[in-house]
């Protein structure tokens, strides 16, 4: 992977339950580029903003925990980027799409529901 | 020394009566001077007492901007923090001073319900609030709305002070925190908002309403303004100080006589604080802005002075212990985390390390952080890692020359 390429981030960050989760352990299986485990099993995320081309991952995480403890939460943009409010970190422009929408960047696949193939930058 | 929570009669004296309490500050101002509290504690530059230090007029008033008129006032006296006894003793020797507080917090924020949560193990603090509730029950001259006002006692326990966990004892009896969002702020006793505040914040508050924001800020020496309690220990006369914020760590050291040499290992607020040690530390001012900008905490004003002779390193495992020992036990890093850091640090300060015992606790430093429901081991981490630092040669040598550098002896042997 081509370390310079800028990786465009969503409008979510990971948020787990620490009561709540158990350590099963599958949401490291799922999504290991956001999430590792401690030597107890108990899962050690990744701060900030979940990259777009992970997104359907860690929704396949979330979906997939036994008690339910890991969720996206959106991110406060107001807190984030007071001054521009624009929601990219590598492309600092006003943005113009959602994330239902196709983002720009990096390419995926046109259609949602035809995404069950290799993501086109997955990374790990 | 500035007296103004604590001052009028001599803390051995007990609580305060109604009537003294009158005659000494007079009555709370009327209504018409008191639509503006918020904005008076905003520009008096309060901040919360009960450790975190969040700004009160800003937290009244995002309480306030909610409440519809159902909030309730949690006020905050658990006082779990071992090494602190400054609630117990305002609580004691003041009650009327923290429930002006509530009362006032009940008022501005729009709440009919106050709710007075106080540690079981501080029956003193307890036994005046109940008569002081009673004494205002009989009270007929009273200018306050009324509001429904109930003691809670929570068992014995660290993390039963933390708001949420406070919240949770209220509405359910289980005084362990909870996943947060929602905030008590947002919701809290009862699902209404909910503010938490710690009682010595409350009778500053009811000072600052009386005499306002500019006499507040006429105390202190330096950014953050005003007078706090604080908590002596290590001293010849230990106990509980009225300070100005901005006072050096060694002016305290003099007053209260600490015993140890000039520039010693002071341990700063308490178990969730800060090791710092050296004659710059001594002269830094216990001002909490100043404090956070050179990686201390003011805390919940706890000030330990560690002897000569003492070794930081066991003192430190010990709390480590504590710690682990006061983990609600519901989050696993807390549960398995904080016990791994308690048992490696024991066996480093009884000389008995494996290998790698300050390799792993180092590790466990940088990976527990954030990763509970309440701050628990964010807290823990933290007076670990000053531990780390202000220890480095004494961890350093305990684990490799089993040797202890502040009582000069092997250890291994005597306890």
């Amino acid at each position: 992977m081509n370390a310079r390429r800028p990786v465009l981030e969503s409008d979510f960050h990971l948020e787990i339950d620490r009561i709540a989760c158990d350590a099963y352990g599958t949401c490291a299986e799922l999504l290991p580029e956001m999430i590792d485990l401690d030597e107890w099993g108990y899962p050690i995320i990744a701060a900030g903003h979940v990259p777009v081309h992970l997104l359907d991952h860690a929704r396949r995480a979330i979906d997939s925990c036994p008690v339910l403890a890991l969720r996206l939460a959106a991110v406060d943009r107001a807190k984030i980027f007071p001054t521009t409010g624009t929601g990219w970190s590598a492309r600092p422009e006003p943005r113009t799409d959602r994330l239902e929408g196709t983002p720009p960047w990096p390419p995926r696949p046109a259609s949602r529901t035809a995404k069950r193939g290799p993501l086109p930058r997955k990374g790990g | 020394m500035t007296a103004r929570l604590l001052d009028g009669p001599p803390p051995g004296s007990g609580a305060e009566t109604l009537r003294e309490h009158r005659a000494r500050l007079g009555d709370l101002p009327a209504r018409a001077d008191r639509v503006d509290l918020i904005q008076t504690l905003e520009a008096s530059g309060l901040l919360g007492r009960g450790g975190a230090g969040f700004p009160v007029g800003r937290k009244w008033g995002s309480v306030a901007g909610r409440s519809g008129g159902h909030a309730v006032v949690l006020a905050n006296g658990a006082e779990g923090e071992p090494m602190s006894l400054k609630d117990r003793v305002l609580m004691s020797t003041r009650p009327h001073l923290v429930i002006d507080g509530v009362e006032l917090a009940a008022e501005a924020v729009g709440a009919r319900r106050a709710v007075l949560y106080v540690g079981s193990e501080h029956r003193e603090a307890r036994a005046a609030l109940d008569r002081a509730m009673r004494e205002r029950a009989s009270d007929r001259s009273r200018t306050m709305p009324r509001v429904s006002t109930s003691i809670v006692t929570p068992p014995v326990s660290y993390v039963a002070g933390e708001e949420s966990a406070a919240v949770h004892f209220v509405n359910d009896g289980d005084p362990r925190p909870v996943t947060v969002p929602p905030r008590p702020f947002e919701k809290g006793v009862d699902g209404r908002p909910t503010l938490v505040q710690n009682v010595e914040s409350l009778a500053h508050a009811a000072l600052i309403a009386r005499f306002g924001d500019a006499w507040y800020r006429e105390a202190g020496r330096g950014e953050t303004r005003g007078t706090s309690l604080v908590t002596i220990s290590g001293t010849r006369s230990p106990g509980v100080l009225e300070i100005e914020l901005g006072t050096t760590i060694g002016e305290l050291a003099e007053w209260s006589g600490a015993t140890g040499s000039y520039g010693g290992p002071v341990l700063l607020g308490g178990y969730f604080g800060t090791w710092v040690a050296g004659e710059d530390a001594w002269r830094m001012p216990l001002d909490p802005a100043e404090l956070k900008r050179n990686g201390a905490a003011f805390g919940a004003g706890v000030v330990a002075f560690l002897g000569d002779d003492t070794c930081g390193v066991r003192a430190t495992a010990r709390i480590m212990d504590y710690m682990a020992g006061s983990s609600a036990a519901q989050c696993g890093p807390c549960v398995y985390g904080l016990r791994a850091i308690a048992d490696a640090t024991a066996r480093v300060a009884t000389g008995r390390p494996r290998g790698d015992d300050l390799v792993r606790v180092s590790g466990w430093s940088q990976t527990l952080s954030g990763r509970g429901a309440c701050r628990m081991p964010d807290g823990t981490i933290g007076l670990l890692r000053s531990a780390m630092k202000v220890f480095a040669d004494d961890f350093a040598s305990h684990q490799h020359h089993r040797r202890c550098v502040a009582t000069r002896a092997a250890v291994g042997s005597a306890s």
